[in-house]
């Protein structure tokens, strides 16, 4: 008797991830209140000083605990809703009103921050090293001018570690079955610390809903810059008609199987279209989009995590994503070679093309013969 | 202390199976980059760099950086070329084995 497989859940990572992670549009950080972010198993506070510069700090105040995102901006320091502690962007303690003299060991954690595309990155490292510059995601040519204001949205998943959404970059075969689209070429490239899907598709003409739909066709380059920011590039062909679309989709892990899913959409603004068009077109696609982020949701929260998928040769390289996903859980001097050297990989679609344009074609036939088949009886 | 770990060593097993076997050394036939290479099917490729091959490819430090911002290197076609001639050659033997 053959053995049986077994599967290995392996074990949660002991950390969060070293990297960039993205808390969202700034903007929003702007009001000149101090706003709560989720993260990394606890809770930030994130505020503006009176020169509209952003800082995120621990929410909890090293006093007696406060809740910093529920006290108040006073000049350029959060103060604590409980004795009114005054904390600066540095971290340090500006002041205590009530007090002769501040303690000199009054400094709490301070995120080292950056601007990018419009949105708040914040530096995160259990060894608390210097936050690497280098590593940052680009800057988008020509956003503020060619591009649509951004879509942005905030979905917390709970029951699901992130690496689960990783798993993604090289999942050929869930595009099919999930998103309801043929991926008819799939590649992927891991370099340093960067991990790329080139994926080509078209939508399903049997289903509605995510990418299905016979005239979608996607030419998709998404790159992870680090362990949470992705961006998208995606040539959507709809009915002929084609539109240069940019999908971030990134994430803050928040506890040991739960994360929050943040994702925005801009489109190229085509020529000749007025701003209200092109906004309505990025609304659009942000909708699909997200119920694209949805289909995987609902797989995830039912699923079991893997530490030994079973492949086959239609699959992609799981095994070397996750080596590569390896290197933002190490310590930064045990990071192995083989986590960041350069690794390629081509997906052989045809079988699968195969395969699957013909169940589309049963099940458009199936679908005809229903509909027929209720002409009849009315 | 790493942070993802498998609890049996059958799983580590996979993990070499899947990552190191039947890798074939290339040597690119313009360059001094040497590579492992895995052909499952004509169309699918596997290819394992190392920091001294990717310094030794002349095509990628040509394509330093892409416009857009898109520093990902997609693929170097002499590279290509060398793994379709280790085919021809049969130093490369088409084939997968039981998934990988
Ligand atoms: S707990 Fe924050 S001021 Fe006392
Ligand atoms: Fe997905």
């Amino acid at each position: 008797m053959a053995d049986v497989r077994v599967l290995d859940k392996g074990t949660a990572p002991d950390r969060f991830a070293r990297g960039w992670h993205c808390l969202g549009l700034v903007e929003q950080f702007k009001d000149g209140k101090p706003h709560a972010v989720e993260a990394f198993g606890g809770k930030l506070v994130v505020f503006a000083d009176s020169q509209g510069e952003v800082h995120v700090l621990d929410g909890y105040c090293r006093h007696m605990g406060g809740d910093l995102t529920q006290g108040s901006v006073k000049g350029d320091a959060v103060a604590c809703p409980f004795h009114d502690w005054r904390w600066g962007g540095d971290g340090k303690c500006q002041g205590i009103p009530y007090a002769r003299r501040v303690p000199l060991r009054a400094r709490t954690q301070a995120y080292p921050t950056a601007i990018r595309n419009d949105q708040l990155l914040i530096w995160h490292d259990v060894e608390g090293s210097e936050p690497d510059h280098e590593i940052l995601p680009p800057e988008l040519p020509g956003l503020a001018e060619e591009y649509t204001d951004w879509t942005w949205k905030v979905v917390p998943i709970e029951g699901s570690h992130c690496r689960e959404l990783i798993d993604n970059v090289v999942d050929m075969a869930h595009f099919y079955y999930v998103h309801f689209s043929f991926p008819t070429s799939f590649r992927n490239v891991f370099e340093g610390h960067m991990a790329t899907q080139f994926m080509e598709s078209k939508g399903r003409p049997d289903v509605s809903g995510g990418y299905g739909d016979a005239e979608l066709f996607l030419k998709s380059e998404a790159t992870y810059y680090g362990p949470s920011y992705m961006i998208n590039w995606l040539d959507v062909d709809y009915k002929g008609f084609e539109t240069e679309v940019i999908l971030i989709n990134c994430h803050i892990p928040t506890g040991p199987d739960s994360f929050t899913l943040q994702y925005g959409i801009t489109v190229k603004k085509p020529e000749g279209l007025d701003d209200d068009t092109a906004n309505y077109i990025a609304k659009k696609y942000a909708d699909m989009f997200g119920g694209g982020f949805l289909q995987d949701v609902h797989i995830w929260k039912n699923k079991v995590p893997v530490a030994n998928p079973l492949l086959c040769e239609e699959d992609g390289p799981v095994y070397q994503l996750r080596r590569w996903y390896e290197q933002f859980y190490t310590d930064a001097a045990d990071i192995a070679p083989e986590m960041t050297d350069r690794f390629e990989f081509e997906v052989d679609t045809t079988k699968a093309n195969e395969y699957w344009q013909a169940e589309v074609a049963e099940n458009l036939a199936k679908k005809a013969a229903d509909e027929g088949a209720e002409m009849a009886e009315a | 202390m790493p942070g993802i770990v498998a609890t049996s060593e059958e799983t580590r097993q996979d993990e070499v199976r899947y990552t190191q076997a039947r890798l074939v050394e290339v040597a690119c036939l313009d360059c001094l980059a040497r590579v492992g290479v895995k052909k499952n099917s004509d169309h699918h490729t596997q290819i394992q760099w190392s920091s001294a091959a990717l310094a030794d490819c002349a095509e990628f430090r040509r394509a330093e950086t892409r416009p857009e911002g898109r520093d990902v290197k997609a693929a170097c076609p002499r590279l290509r070329a060398s793994i379709d001639a280790a085919v021809q050659s049969g130093e490369i033997v088409i084939g997968a084995e039981d998934g990988y």
